[in-house]
């Protein structure tokens, strides 16, 4: 683990997510802690079960930690005790997240599936020239008025990240992007990450595939809710 | 905004929200149907009451108000006011001419004693007369009566008693001369020409030892135009009816119901009983009233002989099985409201004054844009002038009744006067109108039950939609706009549909009284091409169109079945003119109620979208978007 220089943009720290399953108090994370740097790309390992996803919600905000669970740092100020506005805003301005299975509304278009963060976000505008551009250069061009579900898998992934980049966050948060992909496609979607990477987009990838998280700058390994190890293959 | 643009595409992309539509559309029709009718039904009652009697009405039963000339002068110079008409109302008995034979049926009735001629001026009487001209039906008798009617007059005492005596149809065995002439005298003109024809046809040689030889000549000749069948029918009912007199005797127009004759048939249409035997105008009524004196007691009962010659319908049931109308002055006469002279007690060949005609009722017509409350003040006022005026332009004269003195003078809008007849059927409406509202309730849980299915169909949208930014009243808008469009559609095509019912309502009823045959048979092809679909379906090994099918197969037979029966039994009449005072069911839709129901059911639309919007916002994001 080397040591940065600049503060981190996206802090998780100590993270603790009790879920509840009908009497049983499981615990999925149990106090696990990350950073992740500006324009740096984090990728968290683990297999099903290890709290990768929760601790992914976390960060996107979708979810609280337990009383005294810890805290997640935005550029300093902690998600949870963010105003109920300011956390919505947050979800639609500062980190965009994309799913396993795409979430694509099917009754939207392409377009408008891509464009719906413009749409839900107050004060946004609602930038249809962006959201063009983004699915052109993610191959979509011919798609725009199409239904998901006339889409391929690899075609619904990339949708997806259109929409997740449409307001121009700083954080991309994604879950198991290529889970649900043949390997070919999987790479295609991976390497349409990692342009953005280069242009400066800090992600945060969940996989269980340590092959796919070494195309990160840095892997966090999550164990039954605990971080094990923290490297970088950029130092190695 | 997003909310638009989802609640269009799930409005459009989902058959679930068209069962909402529907659900709130049939609603709406029924209630706009019910209020509407009941609505209607009240104007209807309001509007006959102008037609019948005019918008204002002084009235003094009994007594009667005395120069009402003078009254009515008084009145007619307000530029508010059309008309007004005289009028002296009492009750009697009448004299039907049914049945055959000496004993005929009496009836009660109310009596109207109006001067035809202003009486139209200030109701629409001469609108309501039934008969324009002598209907087909009676044609054929109404030429025998005026071919051997005027013979049958020349008959004297003993020839009618020697006809009745001939006569196979009557029993006089034993009885005396008087006796078979008083039950003679109780015979109608037709009757008596039955006498007549039967013996001329049966007993030809009876006939020629009763009649004199002029009758027998007129005879005759009457048989040989009869022979020949150019016998002609020359009645002018209309004019008759209009001035109520014929061949210069007062005449009665009685209303349609007051004989029991006619009655109307399963489509509605007035029916003559006897196949036109029993069409009134072709007989006399014997009206009789009380009249009372001035200090109550009751004098020699009056009864006057007058052909009927017109009838009239009004439209309200209640009005037309009861009123008969004479002429005024035959009404005055019988009630002892005529003009007469007063006499000194001692010296009977002294005048010492003149008692003036009488009116109990004087009815007042207002220009249409004048508020009848506000005519019946200026009523009010013009009657004080009036009786005022009296005092000092004949004095020691008789005194009209005055308001405070006189309790039973009334000066009353018609509302006001039949507010107990107009009253029930106002809060009737209301109770409907109550009533159905509960209807409402039921598509809130329609809409509500719909709703909560969308909501659980659309969790992982909210989910989603939560994650990238969307706040809970977000989301909540999301459904309420649903609630508020599938409001708004349902309320528009339920108007339509309830229009539709409305305007249709009398076809509808004809319908289900008298069942076509092309509907029972196109009903039962589409019965049978839908069995044929379902049996076809069963191979197809799918459950669901076989269910569908087995469904509307039924309900189309049920239909069939109701539609065959009904024509057996020739049909069924719902809406009975005898309970529903008029014979058309109302038909026009009652806009303010409608719309008051539209954003009634808007409302409870957005009560019923309300409580899962509510629950969609509430749904934790994390769980909605694991959510399959």
């Amino acid at each position: 683990m080397s040591e940065q220089p600049n503060t981190p943009l996206l802090e998780a720290i100590d993270l603790r997510k009790t879920y509840r399953m009908g009497s049983v108090d499981v615990p999925v994370l149990r106090g696990s802690s990350m950073k992740l740097l500006p324009g740096e790309w984090v990728a968290v390992l683990g297999s099903s079960g290890s709290g990768k996803s929760t601790l992914l919600h976390l960060l996107g905000g979708l979810d609280t930690p337990d009383r005294d669970g810890g805290e997640v740092l935005y550029k300093g100020k902690t998600i949870s005790k963010l105003a109920r506005g300011a956390r919505n805003r947050y979800r639609n301005r500062e980190v965009g997240l994309v799913f396993q299975f795409y979430h694509l509304l099917p009754e939207l278009t392409v377009l408008e599936n891509t464009l719906l963060p413009g749409l839900v976000g107050s004060g946004v505008r609602v930038d249809r020239e962006r959201a063009r551009e983004l699915l052109s250069t993610f191959g979509l061009d011919h798609r725009l008025t199409h239904r998901p579900r006339e889409l391929s898998g690899g075609e619904r992934q990339r949708v997806a990240i259109a929409r997740a980049l449409l307001n121009q966050p700083e954080v991309l948060l994604a879950d198991e992007p290529t889970g649900n992909l043949d390997e070919q496609t999987g790479s295609e979607i991976l390497d349409l990450l990692k342009k953005e990477h280069q242009a400066g987009l800090s992600i945060v990838m969940v996989t269980h595939d340590r092959a796919i998280a070494e195309m990160a700058d840095r892997v966090v390994v999550l164990h039954h809710g605990q971080v094990e190890q923290d490297q970088s293959f950029s130092i190695q | 905004m997003y909310h638009f643009l989802l609640t269009s595409r799930y409005l459009t992309s989902r058959i679930i929200p068209l069962l909402a539509i529907a659900a709130v559309a049939l609603c709406v029709a029924l209630v706009i149907v019910v209020v509407s009718v009941m609505t209607g039904f009240l104007d209807m009652i309001r509007d006959s009451g102008r037609t019948l009697m005019g918008d204002v009405m002084i009235s003094y039963p009994v007594n009667g108000i005395p120069w009402y000339d003078d009254l009515i002068e008084e009145v007619e110079a307000m530029p508010e006011v059309v008309a007004a008409a005289p009028m002296v109302e009492t009750i009697g008995v009448l004299r039907m001419p049914y049945p055959r034979g000496a004993v005929k049926e009496p009836k009660m009735v109310q009596i109207w004693g109006v001067d035809p001629e202003r009486f139209a001026k200030v109701t629409t009487f001469a609108d309501t007369l039934m008969w324009p001209e002598v209907p087909e039906v009676a044609r054929y008798q109404v030429s025998h009566d005026q071919a051997y009617g005027p013979i049958i007059e020349t008959f004297d005492r003993a020839q009618r008693i020697a006809i009745l005596r001939a006569s196979d149809w009557t029993n006089t065995e034993g009885m005396s001369d008087s006796q078979v002439a008083d039950m003679g005298s109780a015979l109608t003109l037709p009757e008596w020409y039955e006498h007549m024809r039967h013996l001329m046809l049966n007993k030809g040689r009876a006939l020629p030892d009763i009649l004199r030889d002029d009758q027998r000549l007129e005879m005759q000749k009457v048989i040989a135009m009869e022979q020949a069948g150019d016998l002609p029918v020359d009645l002018d009912v209309t004019t008759e009816g209009l001035t109520m007199t014929r061949d210069g005797r007062p005449g009665i127009v009685a209303g349609i119901h007051v004989s029991d004759a006619n009655y109307r048939d399963s489509n509605g249409n007035y029916q003559i009983g006897g196949n036109g035997h029993w069409w009134l105008p072709r007989y006399e009524g014997a009206l009789t009233t009380i009249p009372v004196d001035a200090s109550g007691g009751t004098l020699e009962p009056e009864t006057e002989l007058m052909p009927f010659v017109n009838e009239f319908s009004s439209g309200v049931f209640a009005v037309d099985e009861i009123r008969v109308m004479i002429p005024l002055d035959v009404a005055q006469r019988m009630m002892h409201l005529d003009a007469a002279e007063i006499v000194d007690e001692l010296d009977p060949m002294k005048v010492v004054g003149e008692e003036p005609a009488r009116a109990t009722m004087i009815l007042v017509r207002g220009q249409d844009d004048v508020d009848p409350l506000t005519l019946r003040e200026l009523v009010r006022a013009a009657y004080q002038r009036f009786a005022d005026g009296i005092l000092e332009d004949r004095p020691g004269s008789v005194r009209p009744p005055i308001e405070g003195i006189n309790p039973s003078l009334r000066i009353l809008t018609w509302e006001e006067q039949n507010a107990a007849f107009i009253g029930p059927v106002e809060k009737e409406r209301e109770l409907m109108r109550t009533l159905f509202s509960i209807v409402y309730v039921v598509c809130a849980a329609l809409v509500l039950a719909i709703f909560w299915a969308i909501v659980h169909e659309k969790t992982r949208d909210i989910g989603i939609l939560r994650s990238i930014g969307a706040s809970r009243p977000g989301i909540v808008w999301i459904f309420l706009l649903y609630g508020l469009v599938v409001g708004i559609i349902g309320s528009i095509l339920g108007f339509g549909l309830g229009w539709l019912i409305t305007v249709n309502v009398n076809g509808i009823h004809d319908l289900l009284a008298q069942p076509p045959d092309w509907l029972a048979w196109t009903l039962t092809a589409v019965t049978g091409i839908m069995v044929l679909w379902t049996v076809i379906k069963l191979f197809s090994g799918r459950i669901l169109p076989v269910m569908l099918g087995i469904m509307i197969s039924g309900i189309l037979g049920l239909l069939t079945a109701l539609v065959f029966i009904l024509d057996a039994q020739g049909g069924v009449v719902i809406w009975d003119p005898a309970v529903y005072y008029f014979s058309e069911v109302p038909n026009t839709i009652d806009l303010p109620s409608a719309i008051i129901t539209m954003i009634g059911a808007v409302i409870f639309s957005l009560i019923g979208a309300a409580i899962p919007a509510a629950r969609a916002a509430d749904i934790d994001p994390v769980k909605a978007l694991r959510y399959e």
